[in-house]
């Protein structure tokens, strides 16, 4: 077993195995590979305890009356829980471990800028987690994942706090994050890789990071006045004492609309990657899905008072409904050039694509919905209603989560060396699809007819539609069961692959599955464009590349 | 130590701890932008500002302390300025009078924390400003004090210069993110 070193401050790690075992997920670890799968595991855990929580709250709203739960308080506390898991604990850092594993591999790079820095922002996740779901030990946390006061401030026990506390560490978590992605990035590039040769999901990763920088120190500033006000007697969201009850909306959101993004960016970055590869096309329009993702990074700054319209003053609705539709035209932009990039490809129907094409017929869908509620007259209508978690629902369901399974389909083989089960893939891919479909547009439906949000007991008649809702979100549950089996099951019986399973052009191809500990041996050479499928020069780069790195078997053979 | 005696790994590493340190700057002063923000809506809220019966602090011990930390940081950059330079007795006696200045800054401000007033929401805007800004003055400033005892055991030095040089960007951020609310707090 020989040990090297790399770049000062980066230690020095064994060469013997490249593998990742279960038991190196619960130690401190500098590797940038492992860093990424802890947080992709901790995500995937704490999906199952949201998850658990939906089902919960589906059962309840099976009936109009209360079943489950003895009270609306707990239906309340349940429902600010699996929000608040599902996006901060499930979502955002489950895009964070896609970032920490792949960018440094994508850029040719040993590791990221400061791995220190990088361990320690994942290390704030678990006790971050364990905040947010003791507060049920000592009153869980009413408010809803917005948490508006006065609610969260005088009606909410003290898991609020607790909630408040975790959020803290979760942003600072998050900006320790982004300030590494960025860093890297801008300075740990290869040779001969420009920021326009750069991959398209760096580029997303990048837009993210840098709206994690900027919008995430002002959820911190929030924060601490609702900690304040909740524990210090000051009275900064109470307008009887001087306070002002819309200053926590115009913070939340000023950090929480720019975090849809943070949640849905590097999505978009791993579907370009995605299409690319199984539809053997160059991206159709590269410059266009970088700089859109820039894009939408900026202008997502100014939209935050669409989530206001109802208590914003009237002279300020109509400037951000105009940014809140300009927002559209950059995700517009991407969705034409990923039709451009599947159009005329030989497409492979794989797991992965499934989910990557699912996501775009979903996500056209979502976004219109989000159109209706930019528009003040509709918005001010289906405020508080059924239409709002539907659209949510499916730009997150539909958009974020089934491109963390498109992720998590196409380079599980590399981190792991196994092949997910495609069969099992399939099936759970049409469950999802159905699942999600048939749960979040009948919400939309429920919501134009009235049906008002985060209540535990509804009109009867209302009784039909949120049954379909409740039968489908049961569906959603056990697709997900199907993905955590195909998840475990691959992992110890998954068809061995070489480097190359999918023979893709971008660097985490270039080294072996998984990578060895500094990932590649020797500095590797990035391929001129990392899109250039179906090139003169492509042919040969994939042929020698999977030389290089064969399937076990195939390297045994020869 | 030269640049030109730098590795490319070294020279790497040196450029991502600067470019960290910048970022880190930019996105943590957003929270006091933010607080600052917090402060206007506030006092847009209120007719006046102070709210009628509330007396505006003075700002002239608080404005020389100001200009004490702003001496401070001045002095902080000639220490590490003179160490990268290799003298070592400067460096030390710019540091202590950099880390001097700063304590004196952090009493003048405590003693503005305790003696304003209770008076509702101005006074509960206050206290959050100023001791938010105080927790970050303190923090940074002990970490100086471990720079100045790091330096006299020979760890910090002309061949390890960053901790010196982070730790005097950090005190810049405490500088600006103090210049942000010293008007608002003192003088609007």
């Amino acid at each position: 077993m020989a040990t090297i070193t790399a770049t000062p401050g980066l230690g020095s790690r064994t060469t013997e195995g490249a593998a990742i075992r279960a038991a190196d997920l619960l130690r401190w670890s500098l590797d940038h590979k492992v860093i990424g799968l802890q947080y992709m595991a901790s995500s995937l855990f704490f999906f199952i305890v949201g998850g658990t929580m939906a089902m919960l709250i589906r059962w309840e709203l099976l009936t109009p009356a209360l079943d489950l739960m003895a009270d609306g308080t707990q239906y309340n506390a349940l429902m600010t829980i699996h929000g608040s898991v599902m996006i901060f604990l499930w979502i955002i850092p489950m895009m964070a471990g896609f970032g920490n594993y792949l960018v440094p591999l994508m850029l040719g790079a040993k590791d990221m800028a400061f791995p220190w820095l990088n361990a320690f922002a994942f290390w704030l996740i678990p006790p971050a987690g364990v905040l947010m779901i003791a507060g049920w030990l000592v009153g869980p946390p009413e408010a809803g994942w917005t948490s508006y006061p006065p609610l969260s401030t005088l009606f909410s026990p003290d898991g609020q706090t607790m909630w408040a506390m975790s959020l803290h560490l979760l942003g600072v978590s998050s900006i320790l994050g982004a300030i590494n992605f960025v860093v890297t990035i801008r300075n740990m590039r290869p040779a001969g890789m420009t920021i326009w040769k750069m991959p398209l999901f760096v580029w997303a990763v990048l837009a993210t990071a840098i709206i994690q920088v900027l919008a995430t120190p002002f959820l911190t500033g929030g924060l601490t006045l609702l900690i304040l006000d909740r524990t210090a007697g000051t009275s900064f969201f109470d307008p009887g004492s001087g306070g002002d009850v819309l200053l926590w909306q115009n913070v939340f959101w000023f950090y929480s609309h720019p975090a849809v993004y943070i949640m849905i960016l590097p999505g978009f970055g791993m579907v370009s990657e995605v299409l690319a590869v199984h539809a053997r096309k160059p991206v159709f329009g590269y410059r266009a899905i970088g700089l859109s993702s820039m894009s939408i990074a900026l202008v997502g700054f100014t939209v935050w008072a669409h989530h206001m319209f109802t208590s914003l003053q009237p002279a300020l609705r109509i400037p951000f409904m105009i940014t809140s539709m300009i927002i559209a035209v950059p995700t517009g932009i991407k969705i034409f050039s990923w039709l451009g990039t599947i159009w005329g490809g030989k497409i492979r129907f794989t797991a992965a694509m499934l989910f990557a094409l699912g996501f775009i017929t979903l996500f056209v869908f979502g976004g219109i919905g989000g159109i209706f509620l930019a528009a003040v007259p509709v918005d001010i209508h289906l405020h508080d209603t059924y239409f709002v978690v539907g659209h949510f629902h499916f730009v997150l369901f539909g958009g974020s989560v089934f491109l963390i399974f498109a992720g998590i389909y196409h380079w599980f083989p590399k981190m792991t060396g196994r092949r997910m089960n495609e069969r099992l893939g399939q099936l759970h891919f049409v469950t999802t699809y159905i699942g999600t479909f048939f749960t979040f547009v009948p919400q939309h439906i429920a919501g134009a007819l009235g049906l008002p949000r985060r209540v535990a007991m509804y009109d009867p008649a209302f009784t039909n539609i949120n049954t379909v809702i409740s039968l489908a979100a049961f569906l959603l549950g056990i697709s997900s069961l199907i993905f955590m089996y195909n998840i475990l099951r691959s992992l110890s019986h998954g068809e061995r692959v070489g480097g190359n399973p999918w023979r893709g052009l971008t660097l985490e191809w270039a080294t072996t599955s998984p990578p060895p500990p500094w990932n590649f041996r020797g500095d590797p050479v990035p391929f001129d464009d990392p899109y250039g499928y179906g090139s003169d020069e492509s042919g040969p780069y994939l042929d020698a590349v999977e030389r290089r790195f064969p399937a076990p078997e195939e390297a045994a053979g020869a | 130590m030269s640049q030109e005696s730098l590795t490319p790994a070294e020279l790497l590493q040196q450029r991502n701890r600067r470019t960290g340190l910048t970022i880190f700057q930019i996105s943590w002063i957003l929270v006091f932008v933010c607080l600052v923000i917090v402060n206007w809506q506030l006092r847009g809220n209120h007719p006046s500002w102070p709210p009628p019966g509330v007396n505006a602090p003075s700002a002239l011990l608080p404005g020389l302390a100001t200009l004490g930390l702003l001496a401070s940081a001045w002095l902080a950059r000639a220490a590490t300025r003179s160490l990268a330079a290799g003298s070592r007795a400067a460096f030390r006696r710019q540091w202590r009078a950099a880390l001097a200045l700063g304590a004196l800054f952090l009493l003048v401000m405590g003693y503005e924390w305790l003696s304003i007033p209770v008076s509702g929401i101005y006074s509960d805007v206050f206290r959050m400003m100023t001791a938010f800004h105080l927790l970050h003055a303190l923090a940074i400033g002990l970490f100086m004090s471990m720079i100045a005892r790091g330096a006299g055991a020979g760890r910090v030095s002309a061949q390890n210069l960053w901790p010196a040089e982070g730790a005097t960007g950090l005190w810049y951020f405490v500088v600006v993110a103090w210049l942000l609310f010293f008007p608002v707090l003192y003088l609007i």
